[in-house]
Formats: structure tokens, C-alpha cells, sequence
């Protein structure tokens, strides 16, 4: 015969009721990143998970090693890093705009703003899911460009492209944010993320030398993340010190840190007008 | 020339679904980024890096690069339309009813397959005029009155791989996870951007059962081939066949097996 327990012994959360102390910050912060990631990102099943972020970089990198070496003239390795660098835009930015928008087409959102949490700890902990994913993908882009096309490095400056590609995933991930905000009141969000995508394809030295590029191309992918961080990975790869390419990966990350600003406030806006006209989940 | 009243009845019915999903297709934000968006930053990508090689392609490098990013886009919205296409109607909670209908549902889906490619050709169209509009490339065919029969080989075969798509995808849980991983591979594979004699000789054999590498032929056989395309243009068309023949036996097996099982409608 089953019995249940008086209503005194059952548990309560060990947190403290006041929602602004530090240690629910931090909890919100760090495993409430966690489960948006696993809750929020529809991508994290192995079936989806392989196909489309180890599968698909996998023959993006191949392709463009093929088309860039076949029309240029150079070599294979060159596209090689910077798609392998690239691909950690599929994390980045179809993660968070999942991670954000996602509340909203799961309708969860009324309730998520309706609680107490600090929102930076809410929304800058489901950043740290989606750099580590970034990083892996693109580290598992230059194992197969190691592997098949030729990429080389000194093992010397291994620390640096690491340090370049985790500030990259960051930066990348800080504008998927900012998407992820527009995607509360667009019709379609993943539009905005496809378009992203592609564009970092065609403005950031993917697979176009930057000066290969008209004024103005050049002038947008100077605030567009990659760029920089790309740069630095290049330079690392050809040998250069953290003191050479420093300034590169500074740059970088205060690229993400603007678009992650952007992006909070952006939230925190959409939150307020959503509050005022009673849009909050409208569709 | 008479058609009996069942052919008739048949075409019409496969108008009306094609008419319909273009429809549905020129709102669709994802479909308007594959088919026009998409196609121009690979083909801008393409100009490019062709700019930067020189001459890697010969004289006519623009229009090469230009068929090519547009058969890309074709591909990509026949991957991502006809792969989706049973998928959709079952998040739509349409599928049983159109199952159920009285009419054959193998018509209905070739209807929108045929419609899924049909829009894909607004990338040949984008890249095309992006090529002539920004790159100052030239609009020459050296086989015009072949063109359109090239265009309408490609159009009928990709619609119905895309029927073929459809029909298998539906048996992975998560077609869309597939569709993503399916678009490079054949852009590598068909040789769409570049020639498959650069690339490893085992992807030969693969490329020659896989339609878009005849398609992609056809077109810019017709534009910028020595000798006109009848080869790919009847490889096109037998390919299609084939697919057709495949795509309905599987069809069949699959609705009959979501009958017997009651999972016609389980994702």
C-alpha cells in the first residue's frame, strides 16, 4: 500500500527565495544555460546532431577546398581553415537564435518572463553551451583538414588558434543572440540566421582574400564577427606570436561583447514593448 | 491527338497541386532565401574567387560559375521542398486527409515536387541576372533553340528525385537533419561548380546515377557547350523514369505500412 509523505517533509529548492543573490544568479547563469541547451536547442539529438554539425562542415569544408583551389589557383588549405573556422557559425548562430526564440514557439516565454530571474545571468548563461559547441565543431573541422587537406601548424601555437577560435564561437554566438531577439516578433527567425550564414561565407576572408573584396564589402566585415578572429587563426597557423595576433583576437572578442550588449538590450526592450502592447507571445 | 478522360483527369489534378504549393511557395521566407537569396551569395562567392584565379574556366568563367551556383539553388530547394514534402504535410495534419482522398496521392505529391524545382529555377533566373546586372558577364547560348528543352528535361527530372526525396526521406524521423546534410555532397558530386574530371574518379560512377549531374549538363551544354546536350537531355528524362519507378514502389510501401501500423501521422 502506497502513503504519502505529510506535506512538511516535502522538498524545496535549496535556493535562496531571494531571486537577486548571487548564488541564484548563479544558478540561473550556469544550469539554466544548460538545460535551455538541452530543452531549447532542437539540434542536440545524435540523428540531428551528426547530420547537420559534423556532416554537413564536414563536405562544406570539402567543397570549398575543391572550388577554391580549382578557381584560384591556390591552395586547398587555405579554404580549408577558413571554413573550419566558419562552421562554427552553425552552432553559434542557429544555436542561439533556438535558444532565445525557441521560448516563444514552445510557448514558454510568458512564464519565463514572468519570473523574478536576473535576466543577464538568463540570458548570458545560455551563451556558454553554444561556444563550446562552436569550438568543437570548428576543432572537428581542422581535424579533417589535417587529415585530408593539408592544413599544418606548429604545435607551438596551438594555445593561440585555440584562444582565437573559442573568442570566435563567442562573437558568433553574440550575434546568433542578436537574432535570436529579432526572431520574438519576426514570422520566421531561422530566415535571418540562413542569411547570416551565407553572408559570413562571402564578406569575413572565408574563402575570398579580404582584399579581393570591393571597399565597402570590406568595410562591413570589419564589424561582422569572423573576420578578425579568422585573421589570427591564419596568422597563428603561418607562425605568428599571441603578440602578433593580440590585437586581432582583442578585437574580435570586443566585437562579440558589442553584439552581446546589443543583443541583452535588444531582449530587454522586446520584453518591455511586449509588456506594454500585450504581444508577448503573439505569433 | 485525344487523351482519355483518366490522363486528363490525372494532369489536371497534378496542375492544380503544382499551382497550388507555387503559391504557398512564393510567401514561404525559407523557400524565397534557397531559391533567390542563397543563389546569389554562392554565385557572388563564385564571381569571385574566379576573379581572383584569372581565367581558371575560359572565356565564358561568369556564365560557368552563374549555371552552376544556379543549378546549386535548384538542388537545395528540391532537396529541402521535396525532402520536406511529406514530412510538412504531416506537422500540417494534412496527410491523412490527402491520403485518404479518393484521388492518387502519388499524383498530388508529384504535383508539388514539380512545383518545389519549378521555383528552384527562380535561382538560375538570380544568379543569371546578378551576373549580368553586377559582374558585366555575357548572355550568349551557343544553343538556344536547345535551351528550353534542356530546361524542361531538368524541371521534369529534378521534380520527380524530388518525389523520390519525398518518398525515403519520410522514413528518417528527422528529413530536415538529412536535407542539411544532402546539399554540398551533390553540389560536390554533380560537379555543378567544379569539373568532375578535377575531382577523385570514384565520385564519377555516383555522379552518373544522380540526375542533377545530367541536368546541370544539359543547361550549360546548351549555353556553353561545342555540341548540343542530347546525351544529358535523354539521360535526364530515362533517369527520370527510373526515380519514378522507385519513388512509387516506395510510396506504396510506405503509406501502406503507416496504414498497418497507424503511424501515417507520427512524426
Amino acid at each position: 500500500m502506497a502513503s504519502t509523505a505529510p506535506a512538511s517533509t516535502v522538498p524545496t529548492s535549496t535556493v535562496p527565495s531571494h531571486p537577486g543573490s548571487a548564488r541564484a544568479n548563479w544558478r540561473i547563469f550556469w544550469n539554466g544555460g544548460q538545460i535551455s541547451y538541452a530543452a531549447l536547442f532542437n539540434w542536440a539529438r545524435p540523428s540531428i546532431y551528426i547530420p547537420t554539425l559534423l556532416g554537413a562542415p564536414t563536405f562544406q569544408i570539402l567543397f570549398f577546398a575543391a572550388l577554391g583551389s580549382y578557381a584560384t589557383g591556390m591552395d586547398p588549405a587555405y579554404f580549408a581553415i577558413g571554413n573550419s573556422v566558419q562552421v562554427c557559425s552553425m552552432a553559434g548562430i542557429y544555436g542561439m537564435t533556438m535558444a532565445v526564440a525557441n521560448e516563444r514557439w514552445f510557448g514558454t516565454l510568458p512564464t519565463l518572463m514572468a519570473s523574478p530571474a536576473n535576466r543577464a545571468a538568463l540570458f548570458g548563461g545560455r551563451f556558454i553551451p553554444f561556444i563550446v559547441n562552436g569550438f568543437l565543431v570548428s576543432a572537428y573541422g581542422f581535424a579533417l583538414s589535417w587529415i585530408f587537406l593539408g592544413v599544418r601548424f606548429d604545435a607551438a601555437t596551438l594555445g593561440i588558434i585555440v584562444l582565437a577560435m573559442v573568442v570566435t564561437a563567442f562573437s558568433c554566438s553574440a550575434i546568433g543572440a542578436v537574432q535570436g531577439g529579432l526572431s520574438l516578433r519576426l514570422r520566421d527567425g531561422l530566415f535571418g540566421a540562413n542569411l547570416l550564414v551565407f553572408l559570413f561565407l562571402l564578406f569575413c576572408g572565408v574563402n575570398i582574400p579580404l582584399e579581393a573584396l570591393p571597399p565597402w564589402m570590406q568595410a562591413v566585415s570589419q564589424v561582422l564577427p569572423f573576420t578578425h578572429g579568422l585573421q589570427a587563426v591564419r596568422e597563428a597557423i603561418d607562425g605568428a606570436s599571441l603578440a602578433e595576433v593580440g590585437g586581432l583576437i582583442a578585437t574580435e572578442a570586443l566585437i562579440g561583447l558589442a553584439y552581446a550588449v546589443a543583443a541583452f538590450f535588444l531582449f530587454r526592450w522586446l520584453e518591455r514593448s511586449a509588456y506594454r502592447n500585450a504581444t508577448l507571445d503573439s505569433r | 491527338m485525344t487523351f482519355s478522360p483518366t490522363f486528363r483527369s490525372d494532369a489536371h489534378q497534378v496542375a492544380r497541386v503544382w499551382a497550388f504549393t507555387m503559391r504557398i511557395f512564393m510567401i514561404s521566407d525559407f523557400f524565397i532565401l534557397t531559391a533567390v537569396v542563397q543563389p546569389i551569395i554562392f554565385a557572388s562567392i563564385a564571381f569571385f574567387l574566379f576573379q581572383v584565379g584569372g581565367d581558371a574556366a575560359g572565356e565564358q568563367t561568369l556564365l560557368f560559375a552563374a549555371l552552376g551556383t544556379g543549378m546549386m539553388g535548384v538542388w537545395s530547394t528540391t532537396l529541402f521542398g521535396g525532402g520536406g514534402a511529406i514530412a510538412w504535410q504531416r506537422w500540417e495534419h494534412t496527410l491523412e486527409l490527402l491520403v485518404a482522398a479518393p484521388r492518387r496521392y502519388d499524383l498530388t505529391l508529384l504535383g508539388q515536387t514539380l512545383a518545389t524545382t519549378t521555383f528552384g529555377f527562380y535561382s538560375m533566373i538570380a544568379t543569371l541576372a546578378w551576373g549580368v546586372l553586377l559582374f558585366g558577364m555575357p548572355l550568349d547560348a551557343n544553343w538556344p533553340l536547345v535551351l528550353p528543352l534542356s530546361l524542361l528535361a531538368a524541371v521534369i527530372g529534378l521534380g520527380i528525385m524530388g518525389m523520390l526525396l519525398a518518398t525515403t526521406f519520410v522514413l528518417y524521423r528527422h528529413a530536415n537533419a538529412l536535407s542539411n546534410l544532402l546539399e554540398y555532397p551533390v553540389w560536390i558530386a554533380t560537379g555543378m561548380l567544379v569539373p568532375l574530371a578535377l575531382l577523385p574518379g570514384w565520385l564519377g560512377p555516383i555522379s552518373w546515377v544522380l540526375l542533377p549531374t545530367w541536368a546541370v549538363e544539359a543547361i550549360r551544354g546548351a549555353a556553353i557547350g561545342a555540341e548540343p546536350p542530347w546525351l544529358a537531355i535523354a539521360m535526364c528524362l530515362i533517369l527520370a523514369v527510373v526515380y519514378y519507378v522507385i519513388a512509387r514502389r516506395v510510396l506504396v510501401y510506405v503509406i501502406d505500412k503507416a496504414r498497418r501500423d497507424a503511424t501515417l501521422n507520427l512524426a
